[in-house]
């Protein structure tokens, strides 16, 4: 009886050939990129006929704006929307999957996807990777039975409340909520409170800015409503305009080829079976 | 940037969890706050998670990891009462938790309680503590706040208690826990167990009985002073 | 347990940006008001300009307590300068006085990033550019703090000065007019707000002439 282990080939998921050498590499002193973090405002609530959900659209890699209009609000189904904060990639990603594997089970049951549906996915997903899929979310939807809002954690963890923020810019528009939400708001009520709350994230985080984005779903209807309102419009345009004080040299305007062409066998090779 | 605001730091329930048994059944008691560090996630969470119509846990530790616990116990019950044709036992589901706490412990940081009623035994507490011990017990308590309580219980827990006399005993425990431990706040939540079933109750925060030095449930500071005490508005003109 | 220990760092960081531009007859200076720490504002309404002599005016950004510490041990040798000599300082002089003041902190640096405009003694504008311990430098324009890095492409481009090894020594002083130095600036903070999220709120502008001092406030973007 040999030792020898064989290796199953991987089904899915992501590989971690490279763990090994990255570290060595860190070790040794090397700079790992960094990723692109939304340090981010997004909020939901539930008001009288559904979910209203609204997020900023700064994306910041460091201290510098990568995306001055990115979005946040990401498509789950038809009737479930989800906000995404943390590394950008991670995000889009994370719903990208769940979105798609809730679309095979709309075909495979042929109804309407729940919120707790995703609800699971994700969680079991984000649970998987201990933290390190680092995504946090703010999940809406309106299904058969009734309103449903959640927040996700990076590590897995799931709440269910009637209004909820995350990001960096959370405790900023949490203090909006706290103080101003109630049940049964209307869709005007609700929207001004979900403005207020994004734009107290865009004001008071850095981590946050630009715009904001709401989407309200009620049953059997969407508003996406992207840019819902602008409150930093480009402060200061010159009169005159700016141009490089000395244009480009054109060298040379030629098209010439660097190297001769292949030379063609007319007869052709036999083609390898 | 203070660094107890670390928002990816895990979800942890510094919690009050706890578990009675009294003449008919059992009772199931946690309060309900969330926090990542300094921050309370969430100030109204239910920490006790259904199971089968008879067993309830309550969870305490990394919130991730005790939500996917009771997932899965929840799932593998539904399982065994289909193929077993009657509710399961609540040794049974003790025994699930168990399962996935020992097998996964070098996985998981998470304590439970697991409680409820059937008809072999009458109301059983199981304690699962970190490793994935289980201990049956006729009271237990679990989570950061329960420090506060052990010679409260030793002193106030009685055998054959009635439905009230033991319902008031896990909320003077909770609320006496919240009173002291930061970890532990908001709201008292309650299940009560026994042959007709389960039934939830609510307990908030500012209808909970105020022990030594503590402070009346606020709104707003201005509540405090008073309107005739309340500061000039501030105004940029 | 975790280990305990104490983590304690005696710097912070409080963002900002400083643009200074040397012309023939002026000087312009400016900085944004913005205090930050982290992903939180502190003040939206903090000048980093401090005017240290007649002519010499200092921008800096980088630890504000730094900053305001290093502010007034010059503001204090300024006065000693006067009582001993009758007169104020020369913006040349505040320069090396500058130098010296940070290299002193060699090994415990004050955590500033410094400007210098003014005027020297035949009123030709003049900009001087520092690290933190001292190293500085004569220039014609100069932009320093968080933003220092998404303008100081932009002022290289729009404002090509001489290379400081050609002989004999060229004059460093930008070309433009002192409204067109004020329209750039103004651009170049305008444009840096947009993609810095340590710049912003509001923009002070200190114009140094033959007739004075003038200051100038312009918007930025609040977010």
């Amino acid at each position: 009886m040999t030792n020898a282990k064989f290796e199953a080939p991987p089904k899915g998921g992501f590989s971690f050939d490279l763990c090994k050498r990255n570290e060595m590499l860190l070790n040794k002193g090397l700079k790992a990129p960094g990723f692109l973090k939304t340090g981010t405002t997004i909020v939901g609530l539930i008001f009288q006929d559904g979910v209203i959900l609204g997020a900023d659209t700064r994306a910041t890699e460091g201290p510098i704006v990568a995306d001055k209009n990115c979005e946040k609000i990401h498509y789950m189904a038809p009737n479930i929307y989800c906000c995404g904060a943390g590394t950008a990639a991670d995000t889009e990603a994370v719903t990208d999957m769940v979105s798609s594997q809730l679309k095979l089970h709309r075909y495979h049951t042929g109804r309407e996807s729940r919120v707790v549906t995703s609800l699971t996915l994700l969680k079991t997903h984000l649970f998987r990777y201990q933290g390190y899929v680092s995504a946090a979310l703010v999940l809406g939807g309106v299904d058969i039975t009734g309103p449903h809002l959640h927040t996700i954690y990076p590590h897995g963890s799931t709440d269910t409340l009637p209004f909820a923020t995350m990001g960096s810019g959370s405790l900023a528009a949490m203090s909006v909520f706290e103080s101003k939400f109630r049940e049964g708001l209307s869709k005007e009520e609700g929207i001004k409170l979900v403005c207020e709350a994004i734009s107290s994230g865009i004001f008071n985080d850095l981590g946050s800015g630009s715009n904001v984005d709401v989407c309200v779903i009620t049953k059997g209807n969407v508003e996406y409503l992207r840019n819902h309102v602008e409150p930093n419009p480009r402060t200061y345009t010159s009169a005159k305009g700016c141009t490089f004080t000395k244009p480009t040299e054109v060298l040379s305007t030629k098209v010439s080829l660097r190297e001769k062409k292949a030379e063609v066998n007319e007869g052709g090779d036999a083609m390898e079976e | 940037m203070d660094k107890n605001l670390d928002f990816n730091g895990p979800h942890s329930m510094g919690t009050t969890i706890v578990g009675v048994t009294y003449k008919d059944g059992v009772i199931l008691g946690a309060d309900s706050r969330t926090s990542t560090g300094v921050y309370v996630a969430n100030r109204a969470s239910d920490k006790i998670t259904q199971l089968t119509d008879n067993v309830y846990v309550c969870r305490s530790g990394s919130a991730a990891d005790s939500q996917i616990v009771s997932d899965y116990v929840r799932y593998f019950l539904h399982q065994h009462t289909i193929q077993l044709g009657q509710p399961a036992t609540v040794k049974v589901a003790a025994n699930l938790v168990r399962l996935l706490a020992y097998n996964n412990k070098d996985m998981l940081q998470t304590g439970m309680i697991v409680g409820g009623w059937d008809k072999y035994e009458g109301g059983k507490i199981y304690g699962i503590p970190l490793g994935g011990t289980v201990i049956e017990q006729p009271f237990a308590i679990g989570g950061s706040g329960s420090s506060y309580l052990y010679g409260f219980f030793d002193q106030a827990w009685k055998e054959g208690m009635t439905k009230d006399e033991a319902e008031d005993l896990v909320k003077k425990a909770v609320s006496l826990a919240i009173a002291r431990d930061g970890a532990s706040g908001g709201v008292v939540r309650t299940v009560v167990i026994n042959k007709d079933g389960a039934t939830r109750n609510f307990y908030p925060g500012d209808q909970l009985p105020l022990w030594h030095e503590e402070l009346m449930p606020q709104n707003s500071l201005l509540d405090i002073w008073g309107a005739a005490a309340s500061p000039e508005p501030m105004t940029t003109e | 347990m975790t280990k305990q220990q104490a983590n304690w760092s005696p710097y912070d960081f409080n963002g900002g940006t400083c643009v200074a531009v040397a012309g023939a007859d002026y000087c312009v200076i400016a900085a944004d008001t913005r205090m930050s720490t982290g992903y939180n504002i502190l003040t939206r309404d903090y000048s980093k300009i401090c005017k240290l002599a007649e002519k010499s005016l200092l921008a800096s950004s980088g630890f504000q307590a730094d900053v305001r510490a290093l502010q007034k041990h010059l503001e204090a040798r300024h006065l000693i300068y006067q009582h001993q000599h009758n007169k104020q300082m020369s913006c040349p002089a505040m320069a090396q006085l500058l130098s010296n003041t940070l290299y002193y902190k060699r090994f415990f640096p004050y955590y500033a990033f410094n400007v210098l405009g003014g005027l020297d003694t035949e009123g030709k504008g003049c900009v001087f550019t520092y690290d933190a311990v001292g190293s500085y430098e004569k220039v014609g324009y100069s932009a320093q703090g968080s933003g220092a890095k998404l303008i100081t492409p932009f002022l290289d481009n729009q404002l090509k000065s001489p290379s400081p090894l050609l002989l004999p020594v060229q004059d460093a002083v930008t070309p433009l007019s002192e409204a067109e130095a004020i329209d750039l600036v103004k651009t170049a903070f305008a444009s840096a707000t947009e993609r810095d999220i340590y710049t912003g709120d509001n923009l002070e502008i200190v114009v140094l002439n033959k007739e004075g001092l003038r200051r100038d406030y312009m918007d930025l973007r609040k977010d």
